[in-house]
C-alpha cells in the first residue's frame, strides 16, 4: 500500500435494524424499511428482494425461513463492502455482517467448549456469555465454512478494493474464557505456586486455541487468497504480566504463513496499570518478540486523546521494531454517541499529523476509527467515515 | 481452633435477572419487574448463606455494578469518571472523579443494600471500599496531598460504616485490591504502605463491629506482616495468588484470618477435603483468631450457578472441618 495515511474500517459495523428485527420474528417499522432504502440507494446496493422480505415478514408476523435469511445477510455484507467502497476506504470488509458477535462467532463452534448457564456481567449491566473449556479446544468439524470461508469468498469476490480480514486472536478468546481443563489439568505440577498455575494454564489455553481454533482460519483464507489478516486482541494489556502469552499466541497463529500481511489491533489500553508503564508502553519489551511477519497494529488512541504519550513507546524502539500503525482517530464510545458529538476533520487531520510527527515517519501511519462500529447506529457510523475521510485528505494535504 | 466460612463480594446474576434488565432496557418489560426479580434473588442468596450457616451474611449486591458505585453515585462532589478494566477482569468499574473536600454524607449505600432483610441474620456484613484502593483509583483533585485525601475518603468510609452498625450490621468489611496487586507487579512503595495505613488508622475500629481488611487478586506474601500489623480485627489473604508456603511463615495470634482459597474465577471447584487439610494446617502453625474460609473474590465473574456451587462447596469443607 503506497497510498499516504491509507485508511480502512477496524472490523465491525452494526446489522441493519431491518434484518436483526426480521430475523427475530418482531415487527420490522417503516422507519427500518426506509433506512434500508435510503443507504442502498445511496450506495447503489439493489434492495428491492429485501425490502419484498421484510414487508412479507412483517405482513406474516413470522420468522424468516433460512433462504430469506441467507439473502437479507448477503445483501448486509455487499451493502457494507459497497458502503467502506464509495466513502473512499482503502481497504474493506463487511462489517462482520455475518458474525453475531465477536466471541461467540468462534466460542460456539467450539468442541471442548461449554456455555455457562448464566450471562456474565461486563459493563455495568450488559452482559456476555463465556464459554467454559473443559476439554482441550478444537473446531468442530466441517464450521471452517461458517466460520470464515462463506464471508471472505463473498467479500472477495465482490470486493473491488483490497481487502482486510478481521479474525479473533487466541488469547483474546483465552481472556474470556473460564479455562478449566488446563486450570485442572496443570494444578498437581504446581501445587504450591498458584500464581505459576494461572500462567501455565493461560499459555497451555492460549496456545491450544492458537493452533486447533485460530490458525486453521487463517490458513483457509490465506489458500483462498487473503492478503491482509488482522488479528483482534482488545485485551492484550489486560493481564500485565501476561502479555508474553499473548505474544507467543500470535507467534503460533502467524509462524509459517508468509503468503500475508498481518496486523494486530488492540484497543482498552490498561491507562490505569498499577504498575510502573501503562498504557501501551506495557507491551513492550514483549512486541519485540511478535514474529516478524507482524507489521502492523491498529490502535485505539482518540478515545483519551494522547497520540505523544501513547506513540512515544513506539517511537522509541523504533530502530529495534518498526510497526506500521493504524492511527485510531475517532473515538467511538456510545458516551460521545449519546452526547450527539464527533470530531470534526480538522481534528482527524491534527491527530493524524500528530501520529505522524510522534512516529517520526508518515509512511508508517494508516487512518481508522478507534474500534469496530458495532455497537452505534448505522447513520453515526457513515458520518464518522466522511469525517475520518474528509480529516484525512486534510492531512494528505498537510 | 474455630473455624468460620463466609461469602466476599457480590454475586453472580441470574439468568432471569439478566433477562429482566434486557426486556427492560428494550422497552418491553418494567423497571419494576426489575427491582422485583433483584429483591426474589437477593433473598434467595441470603437464605441459602443461612441455609448454609455461614458466619457472616452478605447482601448479594445485584443492583451494584462495581466496587464504587454507592459511593460515585450518591455523593456530593463526586462524579463517575472514564470507564476501565477492573483489574485484569473483563469487567468494567468508572473511574470516580473526587472534587475534595467530602463531607461526611452517611447513608450513600443505602439504596443498594437490603438493609432490613440482611440484618434479620443477626450476622450481617457489608463491603466497603478501602480508603487506599479507593485513592488509587480515582482523579482526587481539592487536597494538598495524598495522606489528606485518603484521610477524608477514609473519614467519609468510617461515617458509611459507623451507620451501617447503628442499623444492625456486626462486620464491614473493606476491599483491598490494590496493594496486593502493586506488591505483584513489583510496582509498591514505601509511600503506598503509609497511605493504606493512614486510611485503616482512621476507619479500621467501628464499635460494635468486627472490621477485615480483604486482599483480593494479588500475591499479598511478602507484605503479610504489614498486613498483620494493621488495626483491623481480621485479614484476608488471596490464597489463589499467595502460596500456603508463605502464609504458614506467620503468626497471626490476636487477629482473625480469612483465606480466599476457592478461586471465585473458575469454574473449577477446589477439592474439599484438600482444603480443608490446609485450613487444619494454617490453623495449627499460626495461631489466629479464628481462621476463615471464603472465596478469594466475588462471585460474580462466573454467574449464579457457579455462586450457588461455591457456597455449596464452603458448607462441605466447614463440616468436614467441624468433623
Amino acid at each position: 500500500m503506497n497510498k499516504l495515511f491509507s485508511t480502512y474500517e477496524v472490523g465491525s459495523l452494526p446489522k441493519l435494524n431491518a434484518r436483526v428485527k426480521a430475523s427475530r420474528g418482531q415487527a420490522v417499522t417503516d422507519t427500518d424499511i426506509l433506512e434500508v432504502k435510503n443507504v442502498a440507494q445511496k450506495y447503489a446496493v439493489e434492495a428491492d428482494e429485501i425490502i419484498d422480505i421484510v414487508q412479507r415478514q412483517r405482513r406474516e408476523q413470522r420468522k424468516l425461513t433460512s433462504e430469506e435469511e441467507a439473502t437479507l445477510t448477503d445483501f448486509n455484507a455487499l451493502l457494507y463492502l459497497r458502503l467502506q467502497e464509495t466513502i473512499g476506504l482503502d481497504l474493506v470488509y463487511d462489517g462482520e455482517a455475518r458474525r453475531a458477535e465477536m466471541y461467540r462467532h468462534v466460542a460456539r463452534k467450539v468442541d471442548g467448549f461449554e456455555d455457562l448457564p448464566e450471562m456474565i456481567r461486563s459493563r455495568g449491566p450488559d452482559s456476555w456469555r463465556m464459554s467454559v473449556c473443559v476439554a482441550p479446544p478444537e473446531l468442530k468439524k466441517d464450521c471452517l465454512d461458517n466460520l470464515i470461508i462463506t464471508e471472505f469468498d463473498f467479500a472477495k469476490q465482490h470486493a473491488a478494493k483490497p481487502i482486510k480480514i478481521p479474525i479473533d486472536d487466541p488469547y483474546m478468546i483465552a481472556v474470556m474464557s473460564d479455562n478449566r481443563y488446563y486450570l485442572e489439568s496443570l494444578r498437581h505440577r504446581y501445587t504450591n505456586d498458584p500464581r505459576q498455575l494461572r500462567y501455565q494454564a493461560k499459555r497451555a489455553f492460549t496456545i491450544a486455541l492458537a493452533q486447533n481454533v485460530i490458525r486453521p482460519q487463517v490458513e483457509a483464507v490465506v489458500a483462498r487468497g487473503a492478503k491482509w489478516i488482522q488479528l483482534d486482541i482488545p485485551a492484550a494489556t489486560l493481564d500485565i504480566e501476561h502479555i508474553p502469552i499473548m505474544v507467543e499466541g500470535v507467534n503460533a497463529v502467524v509462524e509459517g504463513i508468509g503468503a500475508s500481511k498481518f496486523s494486530l489491533h488492540l484497543c482498552y489500553p490498561r491507562r490505569v496499570s498499577l504498575a510502573e508503564k501503562k498504557g501501551y508502553e506495557l507491551l513492550f519489551p514483549a512486541l519485540l518478540d511478535l514474529h516478524p511477519n507482524i507489521n502492523h497494529l491498529s490502535l485505539e488512541l482518540a478515545n483519551a486523546d494522547q497520540y505523544e504519550n501513547d506513540l512515544a513507546v513506539f517511537a522509541k524502539y523504533k530502530n529495534q521494531r518498526s510497526f506500521e500503525i493504524g492511527v485510531g482517530v475517532i473515538d467511538i464510545t456510545q458516551e460521545q454517541q449519546q452526547a450527539g458529538k464527533i470530531e470534526t476533520p480538522e481534528i482527524v487531520k491534527t491527530r493524524i499529523l500528530r501520529a505522524s510527527q510522534t512516529l517520526g515517519d508518515p509512511a508508517l501511519v494508516y487512518v481508522a476509527p478507534d474500534c469496530g462500529l458495532r455497537q452505534l447506529q448505522l447513520d453515526r457510523c457513515l458520518r464518522i467515515y466522511e469525517t475520518m475521510l474528509e480529516g484525512t485528505e486534510l492531512a494528505r494535504k498537510g | 481452633m474455630q473455624f468460620g466460612a463466609y461469602l466476599t463480594g457480590a454475586f453472580g446474576q441470574s439468568q432471569q435477572l439478566y433477562q429482566a434488565r434486557n426486556e427492560a432496557k428494550r422497552g418491553r418489560s418494567s423497571e419494576e419487574a426489575v427491582l422485583k426479580r433483584v429483591a426474589d434473588d437477593t433473598a434467595k442468596i441470603i437464605q441459602l448463606q443461612q441455609e448454609a450457616d455461614l458466619d457472616n451474611i452478605i447482601d448479594p449486591m445485584f443492583d451494584v455494578f462495581y466496587l464504587f458505585q454507592p459511593f460515585a453515585e450518591q455523593i456530593e462532589k463526586v462524579n463517575v469518571g472514564p470507564q476501565e478494566n477492573w483489574f485484569n477482569n473483563n469487567v468494567f468499574y468508572w473511574r470516580p472523579q473526587i472534587e475534595g473536600s467530602l463531607n461526611l454524607p452517611a447513608g450513600f449505600t443505602e439504596r443498594f443494600i437490603h438493609l432490613s432483610e440482611l440484618t434479620k441474620s443477626g450476622k450481617a456484613m457489608v463491603i466497603l471500599p478501602s480508603p487506599y484502593t479507593l485513592l488509587m483509583l480515582s482523579d482526587v483533585r481539592g487536597y494538598h496531598n495524598q495522606k489528606e485525601a485518603v484521610t477524608n475518603l477514609a473519614e467519609v468510609i468510617y461515617a458509611e460504616a459507623a451507620l451501617l452498625v447503628s442499623r444492625g450490621i456486626t462486620r464491614i468489611q473493606y476491599d483491598e485490591p490494590v496493594i496486593v496487586i502493586k506488591q505483584s507487579l513489583n510496582s509498591l512503595t514505601g509511600e503506598d504502605l503509609e497511605l493504606l495505613r493512614r486510611g485503616i488508622e482512621v476507619c479500621g475500629k467501628v464499635e460494635g463491629a468486627t472490621t477485615s481488611l480483604h486482599t483480593y487478586f494479588g500475591d499479598a506474601g511478602p507484605i503479610i506482616p504489614f498486613l498483620n500489623s494493621l488495626p483491623v480485627n481480621c485479614i484476608g489473604i488471596d490464597g489463589t495468588e499467595t502460596s500456603l508456603k508463605d502464609i504458614l511463615k506467620h503468626d497471626y495470634s490476636g487477629k482473625e484470618l480469612t483465606l480466599g482459597l476457592l478461586d471465585a474465577r473458575s469454574t473449577s471447584l477446589e477439592d474439599p477435603v484438600e482444603i480443608a487439610e490446609q485450613l487444619q494446617m494454617v490453623a495449627e502453625r499460626t495461631n489466629p483468631r479464628k481462621l476463615y474460609l471464603t472465596p478469594n473474590a466475588g462471585t460474580e465473574y462466573r454467574g449464579f450457578t457457579h455462586g450457588i456451587n461455591k457456597l455449596n462447596l464452603l458448607k462441605q469443607i466447614r463440616s468436614i472441618l467441624h468433623e
